[in-house]
């Protein structure tokens, strides 16, 4: 099947997943979803390797990977599940995302996408109304307290448009309007091996280990537009934190703290002084890594422009009115307006 | 001074507390000896097609649960809790990538029958369970192994997707589920909780060996789990690997002066780009095997010289510490083994074993009574048939007498998915191209028909061929089902998977066994070779193409339907809410009407006070409404383009 043009998403998603090991997380915090099996694919002339230069110096699949969903289970129904927690019962832990009060989770999507959706396996997509409903789920059952989308995809900034709940900080590739390009082409392997977004993330995050201070911010700003060939778009508004104070490590790494005791444990007393420091330094980190295939059809997305301009301005009022109010209350007013406009047209035709 | 009656009589008792104290000592001994073990073994054989097999072989064993409890220092948590959990009394578990070459490889052996495996997943298990409970527990063991080993597993919990034979894979009473994913893929994210299963992992040992990218750049690759827990022995868990591998070796195609082609000479680290620096410390014992297979054997024998390490057909780099020679039920000397313990070597010292030919050889592995292959007939999106042949090979001519009323048994056990909805009245048997009466050659059937969305349909089915057959055929038809559109894959156009069928013969016997002097040292793999096991063939995959429906009709029809509604509905307010010209009528009526048009009343209006005050008058209660109108038209023009920027921001 053609999914050997979407290598590049596969290499993307693996690339951070091995920074995010690097930096300390470990497998049973990240759930991966691959929809493809590159690396053993047939057609790989480099069977259980994946790299995302053409200097093959780096092998992403390496020894230790495991991914929790791949093949025909990456579709929006699970990754949804994931999400929010609604499993049935019988699947295990490590396809669930444990996260709770406390947990920084970072979410990083990858493949084919555009105004307002992502496409996931070539026959579904997932819509930015989904996503911002998946996520004020999770903030309404506590299972994040910060929560970093990045996504690279066409028109990423789209994606997360729809967010509302707070604590979440999002950044895209692009904007809308604006496609998402492919860093460089492996002659050898036949196919691009990196996005240019994630080429650039991971330039920035081969420069530090564990314990490095750098913040939020400047990984933000260290996306340049023109060697993008798109708009960098952050959205922080939700997030209440200023960037420059939030390390990276609090999405990206786990950074575990230690603190010497001078005196040995001697007794519930003082444990209890001791463990309280240790738990500002300590970070749940949860991470969920998504990655999807399909074939990009420019005129799809052309007509999904069109339908989502119209819908576009007065949804937002209306969720707006929504948000504070009795729902029942609004549209009763609503009624209300819509039969006094009718009343008004009927009396000035006659 | 004792009179000697009672110092005998001492002598006696003290010689019965002693003896009392051994035996204590002994049963002392032989409960500490329950302990958990761990072996790795490692078997290297070379192929006649220029290919090398290696097979890993792993046994963690541990005692029964009453006696450990649930401390464990080797064997893995997560396979005692899961045998625990689900009362699993056998399981087996294999992911394979590749067709195991029966024709080259052999099919009678051992090694092709315990671990030739269908590609893609195959797992069955026996539950130890009242029978109405075990489809629950079957589901949730699938989702369970799916999240241990990375795989898609899961998707065999549904009831269309696992089958229950009786007796035609292996006889049970019942508490058997066997099912099979052909299409998984397996690759480096399977071996991974695999490995973390073993004590030492990937690091030390014989696993330390596993080189990704030669493992799966091999022509076959099957990792297989299988277990047995009873509560006698505790759990036994044997993981292996097996590998074929071509060797990359720079004197690929070497011809020798007399003509014939060398096979290749390859060494471990040709195979795994790394040699052997150490024994896994925590294993009981660690070996390395080559086997010679009895075609080389034989060739040596008639060369003259005796089957050693070094002889005039092959020579072994390192020589080995022992080797065992097979010895058959004729007490012919078969194949040979040469063994190495890893106990003698170290980093500094590391093992690379390998075999160097010195003049060409061709030989064969020996083979299936029967060679069984399974095809597809048929054309269009209708109808079809499978068919499935039994090649002889020759070896019923050489192992059984061809008397008049000898026969060959065969076992066939085949699951095909309810969307391939076989008819199993239509079976018919050809023996060389003649067709035969199904009471002459089916002895034994049981089929589980299929029922739409429910269950697969399951065929068991004892067979009995004629020895001097050379060629049987099966044909059943099967017409083709139709899914619901969410059932189809993402990629529903390439076809849908009907999985392997298993053929066994019961009456041929697979087995090796090689007599080990130690008998302390009793070699796992070794044991599962002495097995008796019957001889045992997997078919192919079938690939059917059904048909698929335009997946993008849903949107269509929603666009169709909605344009038709708003068609029909806006029309039915326009003919029922618009009065056309009822103005004019009825200013007409009242005779004040001016024909005039609009344009017309705007340029006279331009030009200047040219109108007549009549025409005025009679325009401005026309006008009025016209005026309203436009005001309305005006009022949704602004409010749009403010949408618009709105939306855009």
């Amino acid at each position: 099947i053609f999914y050997e043009f979407n290598y590049r998403h596969m290499a993307n998603t693996l690339s951070l997943y091995r920074t995010v090991k690097r930096l300390g997380i470990p497998d049973e915090r990240i759930i991966l979803m691959l929809a493809d099996d590159m690396a053993c694919n047939p057609r790989n002339n480099y069977p259980a390797q994946v790299f995302n230069n053409e200097n093959h110096q780096l092998n992403l699949y390496g020894d230790n990977v495991e991914v929790d969903y791949r093949g025909y289970e990456v579709t929006v129904e699970n990754f949804l599940r994931v999400l929010t927690g609604r499993h049935e019962s019988a699947v295990p832990r490590s396809k669930r995302l444990l996260s709770d009060e406390g947990s920084h989770i970072l979410l990083y999507m990858t493949g084919h996408g555009g105004d307002e959706f992502l496409k996931f396996q070539d026959n579904e997509e997932l819509q930015s109304h989904d996503l911002a409903d998946a996520v004020k789920q999770m903030k309404e059952k506590h299972r994040f307290k910060e929560l970093l989308i990045m996504v690279d995809t066409c028109q990423a900034a789209t994606l997360f448009s729809q967010l509302q709940s707070p604590g979440v900080l999002a950044i895209g590739s692009s904007m809308k309007g604006e496609n998402s390009y492919s860093h460089h082409l492996d002659s050898d392997i036949g196919v691009s091996v990196v996005d240019r977004f994630t080429f650039h993330t991971l330039a920035f995050f081969e420069k530090l280990n564990m314990y490095s201070n750098a913040s939020l911010n400047s990984l933000f700003n260290s996306y340049d537009p023109s060697m993008l060939l798109s708009t960098a778009y952050y959205r922080m508004d939700l997030y209440k934190r200023a960037l420059n104070e939030v390390p990276v490590t609090n999405f990206f790494g786990s950074v575990m703290k230690t603190i010497h005791t001078d005196s040995a444990y001697t007794g519930f007393l003082a444990a209890h002084d001791a463990e309280l420091p240790l738990s500002v330094g300590n970070n749940i980190l949860d991470h969920v890594m998504l990655q999807n295939e399909a074939s990009a059809r420019r005129s799809n997305i052309e007509e999904m422009n069109e339908a989502q301009l119209m819908s576009h301005g007065w949804t937002e009022v209306l969720l707006e009115q929504l948000e504070g109010k009795n729902s029942d209350v609004v549209v009763m007013y609503g009624l209300g307006t819509m039969g006094i406009l009718l009343a008004i047209s009927t009396w000035l035709s006659m | 001074m004792m009179p000697p009656s009672t110092a005998r009589r001492l002598c006696f008792l003290s010689l019965l507390l002693l003896l009392l104290l051994l035996a204590a000592a002994a049963s002392a001994t032989a409960d500490a000896a329950a302990a958990e073990e761990f072996t790795e073994e490692l078997l290297l054989r070379p192929l006649p097609d220029r290919k090398a097999l290696a097979h890993f072989h792993f046994r963690s064993s541990a005692p029964p649960a009453s006696a450990a409890g649930r401390h464990h220092h080797l064997f893995p948590k997560a396979i005692s809790q899961l045998v625990q959990k689900f009362h699993i009394s056998e399981l087996e578990l294999s992911f394979t990538q590749g067709r195991w070459n029966y024709e080259q490889w052999g099919g009678y052996d051992p090694m092709s029958t315990n671990n030739a495996k269908p590609p893609g997943v195959e797992l069955w298990a026996i539950f130890d369970l009242p029978l109405a409970e075990i489809d629950a527990t079957w589901k949730n063991l699938t989702h369970t192994l799916s999240g241990l080993f990375c795989a898609s597993i899961n998707f065999l919990e549904s009831s269309t997707a696992f089958s229950a034979p009786r007796w035609g894979f292996k006889l049970n009473e019942g508490n058997l589920r066997y099912g099979a994913l052909p299409r998984e893929a397996v690759c480096t994210e399977n071996l991974t909780p695999w490995l973390k299963l073993l004590p030492c992992r990937d690091k030390a040992g014989i696993a330390s060996l596993l080189y990704r990218p030669s493992v799966y750049k091999g022509y076959y690759h099957s990792q297989k789990l299988k277990l047995k827990s009873s509560q006698s022995l505790g759990i036994i868990l044997d993981q292996t690997l097996t590998v074929v591998l071509q060797p990359n070796t720079v004197s690929g195609k070497q011809l020798h002066s007399t003509g014939g082609q060398l096979q290749p000479s390859w060494s471990m680290e040709h195979l795994f780009s790394k040699k052997l620096s150490g024994k896994c410390l925590v294993s009981k014992s660690s070996r390395v095997f080559v086997e010679i297979e009895k075609g080389i054997v034989d060739n040596v024998d008639k060369a003259g010289s005796d089957v050693s390490s070094n002889n005039d057909l092959f020579v072994l780099s390192t020589a080995p510490d022992r080797s065992l020679k097979e010895l058959d039920n004729l007490e012919v000397q078969s194949s040979s083994l040469y063994e190495y313990d890893v106990n003698n070597y170290n980093s500094d010292k590391p093992l690379n074993v390998g075999i160097t030919w010195k003049l060409p050889l061709i030989w064969s592995c020996t083979r299936a009574p029967y060679h069984a292959s399974r095809f597809l007939m048929g054309s269009g999106n209708e109808r079809g048939s499978i068919a499935m042949s039994f090649l002889s090979t020759g070896l019923d001519k050489q192992l059984v007498d061809s008397s008049n009323d000898c026969s060959i048994k065969a076992v066939v056990f085949q699951v095909v998915p309810w969307y391939v909805k076989v008819y199993y009245h239509s079976l018919e048997v050809f023996i060389d191209g003649n067709s035969k009466a199904i009471s002459e050659v089916v002895d034994k059937i049981h089929v589980t028909p299929s029922e739409d969305k429910l269950l697969p349909g399951t065929m068991e089915m004892l067979l009995k061929f004629p020895c001097s057959m050379q060629l049987a055929t099966l044909t059943l038809d099967f017409d083709k089902g139709f899914l619901h559109i969410d059932e189809y894959p993402p990629d529903a156009n390439q076809g849908f998977d009907i999985p392997s069928a298993l053929v066994s013969f019961p009456e041929f016997n697979s087995s090796r066994s090689y007599p080990e002097a130690d008998p302390l040292f009793v070699s796992p793999l070794l044991e599962n070779f002495k097995e008796d096991g019957v001889v045992k063939s997997y078919t192919e995959v079938l690939l059917v193409p059904l048909t698929t429906p335009d997946f993008s009709m849903p949107y269509n029809v929603i666009t169709f339907t909605c344009t038709v509604l708003a068609l029909y509905f806006g029309s039915l307010l326009n003919a029922l809410r618009r009065r056309i010209g009822e103005e004019e009528r009825g200013l007409k009526k009242a005779g004040i009407l001016n024909k005039r048009g609009l344009i017309p009343l705007l340029i006279a209006k331009l030009r200047g006070q040219k109108v007549d005050p009549s025409e005025s008058e009679s325009t401005s209660p026309a006008s009025l409404p016209r005026s309203k109108l436009l005001l309305k038209v005006v009022f949704v023009a602004v409010v749009a383009i403010v949408f618009h920027y709105l939306s855009n921001s």
